[in-house]
Order: structure tokens, then C-alpha cells, then sequence
């Protein structure tokens, strides 16, 4: 297993449309494995193999406190199952530093592959239900930045960047 | 996703050192975790604030200057960290990480470096910081509530301040109208939660592990509610009587006034009263959870409203406002939120809603006087001054075997996996 590099916005990689998993392989695998552990060391509860600069459509969740309960969806779909918007103050691995209040459904359905290959699904609410929409927006190119005012999200955008040059 | 319980935590945490109470900054908390990080935040939470006075007396020592009010979140959060190194079994390097991490989440990036040296120190240093504290902060209590307790329960302070300090016990009331107490702690074993029955109260059930309303057998069908052991003597104190008009005058949430119906359905009429108009809302959700029906009035005890002073009650039962000095382990938010001289205004309110309903009980009639403190101020010291102010009063002494009998009426103190501290007085209208 190994600890993966996790891409910070505004790196255009992020934008990348993730491509669907034809096959699970032990190589995906073995991604899912290093994704986990990238993850842990975060700390995170969630993961898109997005940011960590491969574009397919796999994510990793674990919202247990003793990390023992990792989740993995390969290919998800989700279909909303409540309209009712609930407000979550986000905060995200490739937007270090930064939490903001991000409202999303708060009831969905996700139809997924597991580790194994094995399609199921199920029904998430609160914040798992938050966090899965939040890593497939990243499957889909997308960040939680981009739901917040154009000010909000430059002023984020340049203290990162400022700081990543500090750091280069 | 970035992970921030503990940043949650901190924002509660600094809401009650901005003094609001747990009970109003919780809700919106737990809202904002996970279900799965829902026991964690409130272990967070009701821990370091059960250890605040102690956890301020070691940051008194390592803070340089203390922090400004507008970074009460940053207190909270140093009170967070302390809390998970001195008294959990969260690994250390997790305890640190996380909540330096969580200095980020709140956009107290400065606060980093602190967050650490903090922490870091206390590791380092702990024994030497703790040896350096007071008594009253090694005890985890404010100076002033050390005091009174050292003071008016000489023998039994360290008792209680050990209870104070504990995790409170889920215990439950059985609806005697629905069932008998063997009946439903046969349910309870079905549904594998164990449980055992009280001592004091006949309907009282301990059960071994606290858990969701919801999941209690029969809880919607009102077979059993929430309240703690000491708080179901007030009920059974009042003997109510058929056919008899009784006022609960300090009703929220309404868990006695339920009691006294569950025991005695077939009263004349039973008012239930309150300041609080929200608060008593609640009262009506838990009377028609239990199926049973009491008239609720908004109104002030001190100066109670004409719609209910037109006929004499024979009973009336005062759970007056008070400090919560027995109710501690539950409400550990006390801690900070108390002052000493909240002790005198509290006394002076409590007379006042002595002075207030007298006139309201029927001559022969009896007013139960309740308190959740323990501290003689807010109990023997009001009712005692009642009595010299008041020339018609007689101490009914209750034929009990339990509490500790005091100058004018029983005092439970709060026992570790027993019962709350409350203090009752019966008083009869000559």
C-alpha cells in the first residue's frame, strides 16, 4: 500500500470527467487499498480516485471514527430521494483549510459496484448522503468550491495558490 | 471529504463558554456530524465540559494571556484536546492531530501552533500542571460550588462531587397505567437491554446502557418515559386523590405532571403552568404521547393568572427554577455557566413563587416544594424564611426511608449509577 498524492485546487486535473471502471481488477484493487490509506492519513471520510489524479469513476468513504469501515463505490448513480436541501459546512483534501456551508439533498439512493465487482445498492441520509454526492462531484470534474460565491471561491483559490508556491 | 467532529465540537463547546446552555448548542451540532460521529460529538462535548474547571485551572498555566471572547471556539477546542488526552481512550497522536487539524476547519489557521504547543505540553508536563491545581479544580468544580458543597454537606461533598463527575444513568419511568414495572423489564430483557429496577420509586428502571427513545419498547405508545429516579418521588410525595384539583406550577417539559396522571387518572383537573410557552409545548407533546390530558397555561408562578386562581387547589406541586446543583452529571454545562451570586437571585425567585401560589391551596391542601439542588441556600434556607414570613404553614415530615433528612424536608444526593440530587419539602396549609 502506499500513501498517493492528493491534487489541490486549483489543479486543472480536477476538472478531468472521470471515465466508468470497465472491469474490476486486483489493479483496481490495489488502487482502492492505496486510496484508503491516502485517505486515513488525511485524515478524510471520503475519496475520489479523482484527486488522487487517476480518472475513473471510483470512490472510497469511511465515516467511522476507528477507520474500520471503509466503503468503496465503483461506477455509482444516485437518484435523489428527497428534495429537501440540508446545509453541511464541507470541507475537502484537495481544498485544504477551508470548510464552507455547501446545501445538498439530504435522502439518496446510490447503485454501485463494490470491491469484489458486485453491484448493489443502497440508501444513505445526512452525512454519508452528503459525502458520496460530494466525491462524485469530483468523478464529475467538479469541487464544492464551485457552489460558492465567485468571491468566496477566488479568495480561496489565491491564498492556496499562495501557498502552494510557498511550498514549491 | 475532510473530516471535523472535533471542529463541531469546539463551536459547542464555545457557544456555552459564550454562555448559552449545552441543550441550546448541542441540537444544531449533532445536525452537523454524522450519524456514526453523533455518541463521539457528545462524548466530546458532556466530557470536557464535566472536567472544564480543571481542564481551565491546567490552561491557565499554559496560556501566556487568555484567549479573546471571539475565539471561544479556540478555548473550546483546547478544552476538547485536553479532555481526549487526560480522560479517554482515544490514542494520543489521533487525539492531537485531529484537533490541531480541526483549527483549520474553524479558519483559525494562527491558532495552530498553539492548538499544538498546548497539547504537546500537557503531554509532556502533565504531572507537574496537575499538581499545581487547586483542590476545587482537581475536583473539576468551580471554586464557588466547591465551597458551598465543603460547606453545607460536610460529610458527603466528596460524594457528590464524584457523582457530579460521572456519566449520568438512562433511567426510565413505567407507565403504572399501562403495566407493572415485572412486565416491562421482561420487555426490556426480550429486547436484550438490560436493566434493573429502582429502589425508591416503584415504577423506577435503570437500564445498563443509555439509548435512542425510539427504540425503547412502547415508548410511542407512552408504556415508558425518561426521567431520573429522585424526580419520580415528586409524584409519589403529592398522594394525589381522586376527584382532587392539583397545580403543577413550574410544569417544562412535564415529565412530573405525566407521573401524577399515570398514578391518579381520575382527577377533578390538573393545570399544568409555565413561564415558557415553547417549553410548554413539550409538556403537551408528552401528555398526548401518554394519552392523557392536563390543562396547560402560560403563566408566571410568582404571579400566577387570574384564569387559574378562581378555585383553590388541594394540591400543588412547585418544581421551582433553581441552579441544578444535583443535576450536575447531566447538565455539566453548570460548571461554567453558574455563578455564585446566581445563588441569591435563584432564592429570592423561588420565595417569591412560594409567596405567589399560597394564596392558591385550599386550607388542609398541600404544596410540595421541589428543587434539583442541593444546596441549602435554594432549599432549607427558602423554605425556612417561608415559614417565619407565612404564619399558616405546617412541615409535613413524610414517613421516608430515603435521602437524608434535613431541617425542613429530604434531600437526595446524586449517587454514582443512583438516583439525582433533589430536595423536597411538604408543606400544609393550617
Amino acid at each position: 500500500m502506499a500513501i498517493l498524492e492528493i491534487l489541490e485546487f486549483p489543479d486543472p486535473r480536477l476538472r478531468t470527467v472521470a471515465e466508468p471502471v470497465v472491469e474490476v481488477t486486483d489493479a483496481t484493487r490495489s488502487l482502492i487499498d492505496d486510496m484508503l490509506e491516502t485517505m486515513y492519513a488525511a485524515p478524510g471520510i471520503g475519496l475520489a480516485a479523482t484527486q488522487v489524479d487517476v480518472h475513473q469513476r471510483l470512490l472510497v468513504m469511511d465515516l467511522s471514527e476507528d477507520q474500520d469501515a471503509p466503503q468503496v463505490y465503483i461506477n455509482p448513480e444516485v437518484e435523489i430521494l428527497d428534495p429537501e436541501l440540508g446545509e453541511y459546512d464541507e470541507g475537502c483534501l484537495s481544498v485544504p483549510g477551508y470548510y464552507e456551508t455547501v446545501n445538498r439533498p439530504r435522502r439518496v439512493r446510490v447503485a454501485a459496484l463494490g470491491r469484489d465487482g458486485e453491484a448493489f445498492t443502497e440508501e444513505l441520509d445526512g452525512l454519508a448522503a452528503i459525502c458520496l454526492q460530494h466525491e462524485i462531484d469530483h468523478l464529475d470534474g467538479k469541487l464544492f468550491v464551485d457552489y460558492l460565491t465567485p468571491l468566496k471561491r477566488t479568495r480561496i483559490r489565491k491564498k492556496l495558490e499562495k501557498t502552494q508556491r510557498r511550498r514549491a | 471529504m475532510a473530516r471535523n467532529t472535533r471542529a463541531v465540537a469546539a463551536r459547542v463547546l464555545g457557544q456555552v463558554l459564550d454562555g448559552r446552555s449545552l441543550n441550546q448548542a448541542l441540537p444544531a451540532g449533532l445536525d452537523a456530524v454524522g450519524p456514526q460521529d453523533r455518541a463521539l460529538l457528545q462524548q466530546l462535548c458532556y466530557g470536557s465540559l464535566r472536567l472544564a474547571p480543571r481542564l481551565q485551572g491546567i490552561l491557565d498555566q499554559l496560556l501566556d494571556k487568555p484567549l479573546r471572547e471571539r475565539d471561544h471556539d479556540v478555548l473550546g477546542l483546547l478544552l476538547c484536546g485536553l479532555y481526549q488526552l487526560a480522560d479517554t481512550r482515544i490514542p494520543p497522536h489521533a487525539a492531537v492531530d485531529e484537533t490541531v487539524a480541526a483549527t483549520r476547519a474553524l479558519k483559525k489557521h494562527w491558532a495552530k501552533g498553539l492548538c499544538n504547543a498546548v497539547l504537546r505540553r500537557f503531554q509532556r508536563e502533565r504531572e507537574q500542571l496537575e499538581a499545581n491545581l487547586s483542590e476545587a479544580q482537581r475536583c473539576a468544580h468551580p471554586d464557588w460550588l466547591f465551597t458551598h458543597l465543603q460547606r453545607d454537606w460536610p460529610a458527603q461533598a466528596l460524594d457528590i462531587i464524584a457523582a457530579n463527575n460521572q456519566q449520568a444513568p438512562m433511567t426510565l419511568r413505567i407507565n403504572a397505567a399501562h403495566g407493572t414495572r415485572e412486565d416491562y423489564l421482561a420487555r426490556l430483557d426480550a429486547a436484550d437491554m438490560p436493566a434493573r429496577p429502582g429502589e425508591l420509586s416503584p415504577q423506577a428502571v435503570y437500564l445498563a446502557q443509555a439509548r435512542a427513545v425510539g427504540e425503547l419498547p412502547g415508548f410511542a405508545a407512552g408504556d415508558a418515559s425518561v426521567q431520573d429516579e429522585a424526580a419520580q418521588m415528586a409524584a409519589l410525595l403529592l398522594q394525589v386523590q381522586a376527584g382532587e384539583r392539583v397545580l403543577d406550577a413550574c410544569a417544562a417539559p412535564g415529565g412530573k405532571t405525566c407521573h401524577i396522571l399515570e398514578l391518579q387518572p381520575a382527577l377533578a383537573e390538573l393545570v399544568a403552568m409555565d413561564t415558557d410557552a415553547g417549553r410548554l409545548a413539550m409538556v403537551e407533546e408528552n401528555l398526548e404521547r401518554l394519552g392523557v390530558s392536563a390543562r396547560c397555561v402560560a403563566g408566571d408562578a410568582s404571579h400566577p393568572p387570574a384564569e387559574i386562581t378562581a378555585q383553590a387547589f388541594d394540591r400543588i406541586l412547585v418544581d421551582a427554577p433553581c441552579s441544578g446543583s444535583g443535576v450536575i452529571r447531566r447538565h455539566p454545562d453548570i460548571k461554567l455557566l453558574r455563578r455564585a451570586q446566581d445563588i441569591d437571585a435563584l432564592a429570592r425567585q423561588q420565595g417569591a413563587i412560594l409567596d405567589g401560589l399560597w394564596p392558591l391551596l385550599r386550607r388542609g391542601g398541600q404544596l410540595l416544594y421541589a428543587t434539583c439542588s442541593v444546596l441549602r441556600a435554594e432549599n432549607d434556607g427558602v423554605v425556612s424564611a417561608f415559614i417565619a414570613r407565612q404564619g399558616d404553614v405546617r412541615l409535613l415530615r413524610p414517613a421516608a426511608a430515603w435521602g437524608e433528612t434535613t431541617e425542613c424536608g429530604r434531600q437526595l444526593l446524586p449517587r454514582t449509577d443512583g438516583p439525582d440530587g433533589l430536595y423536597y419539602a411538604l408543606l400544609e396549609k393550617e
